[in-house]
């Protein structure tokens, strides 16, 4: 099995070479691919000289149309499985194998590696918590798939739904849309959980401000893609 | 409707059409998207010398002034134009991603290339 693990960078020049360098000790059997979102910083030049394996979009395509670029990397490269990992830190490589495994094993199609599972390590702002208890339960209201973490970005995903990624992404904040249109078009999705850490330096995607925008435009788009998409049949293995 | 607010309108509507017309020479305007502008200004050519349509739509909406119609008919004209701009650059924007991407794909290739071929 060919594993890819695709880390979005937007200007992360304070963290993308340590989470680099420290998923190469903790997974040495994987190949990693970074895609650099037209940072405005340095981060470009870094990934330059430390001699990485990086794409560079020309133009800021936001996280959605970056992590898109790495699945259609992953499917012309012959990859089995891509996994998506943040690049600010958050993310531990220690619990890639654990989200990598159910995919691996073909119990799941979308894996997502999930910090509310077992309550431990950083556990985001009560807010924060409450807009993603929100879309979990409207993602589970419009597709009847419980997902506790509906916006981590530590997931993995066969080939199957590479393919499927690379026709259907949405580009503005895409991981609780990703989820919906997965597993209403019949893919099978779930999650394990994962000890998530504080980032480590530069500023998260969504600032307070965003918020707003984020809740109002994800909740909509959740329910234009349900009204969108009829459920097909399960392709569970009946 | 009054003399004076129909030869208004024809001259108004005879600009449009002219700006149109240049735009279009000078493909500053592609012929798709002229389309709406076009039928735009040709039904308000048509209400402007036979005001009778505007009669017939003012009696079937029970409203008082034939101008009020044609503001509501050309105000919602103006909104189709404007719904479909902006479907012009939603797919515009889905097109501009995909190219990225391609773009970004294919300068790592030639920058693998250029490497080894630097190193042979």
């Amino acid at each position: 099995m060919r594993i890819l693990v695709l880390i979005p960078c937007y200007n992360e020049e304070a963290n993308i070479v340590r989470a680099v360098r420290r998923l190469e000790e903790t997974c040495p059997g994987v190949d990693y691919l970074v895609i650099n979102d037209c940072s405005t910083d340095s981060s470009g030049e870094i990934l330059r000289r430390e001699g990485m394996n990086y794409l560079d979009l020309p133009v800021n395509l936001g996280i959605g149309g970056g992590v898109q670029c790495g699945y259609r990397y992953a499917i012309a490269n012959g990859y089995d499985i891509a996994i998506q990992m943040d690049g600010d830190g958050q993310h531990d490589p220690a619990y890639l194998m654990d989200v990598v495994r159910p995919v691996m094993e073909g119990k799941l199609d979308l894996c997502i590696g999930s910090r509310f599972l077992k309550k431990e390590g950083f556990q985001t702002s009560f807010m924060r918590r409450v807009g993603i208890r929100f879309l979990s339960f409207l993602i589970y209201f419009l597709s009847g798939v419980r997902v506790l973490d509906v916006t981590s970005g530590f997931r993995a995903s066969n080939r199957k739904m590479m393919e499927f990624f690379n026709r259907h992404y949405a580009t503005d904040y895409p991981e609780p849309e990703a989820i919906l249109s997965a597993s209403l078009t019949g893919y099978r999705v779930g999650e394990v959980p994962v000890i998530m850490q504080e980032r480590q330096g530069g500023v998260s995607s969504i600032s307070a401000f965003k918020s707003i925008y984020f809740m109002v435009k994800v909740s909509l788009s959740l329910i234009i893609s349900r009204l969108a998409l009829h459920r097909n049949k399960r392709r569970t293995a009946q | 409707m009054t003399f004076r607010l129909q030869l208004f309108l024809i001259l108004g509507t005879l600009v449009l059409l002219t700006v149109i017309y240049i735009f279009l020479k000078k493909s500053l305007l592609t012929v798709k998207y002229s389309l709406a502008w076009l039928g735009l200004s040709l039904a308000l050519l048509i209400f402007a010398i036979w005001p009778y349509c505007v009669y017939v739509i003012r009696d079937l909406l029970d409203m008082v002034m034939p101008s009020n119609v044609i503001f509501l008919l050309l105000f919602g004209f103006v909104l189709l134009v404007l719904l479909s701009l902006s479907v012009a650059v939603s797919q515009l924007a889905t097109k501009n991603k995909t190219l990225t991407q391609a773009n970004a794909l294919l300068e790592k290739r030639v920058r693998e290339l250029e490497k080894r071929l630097f190193k042979e």
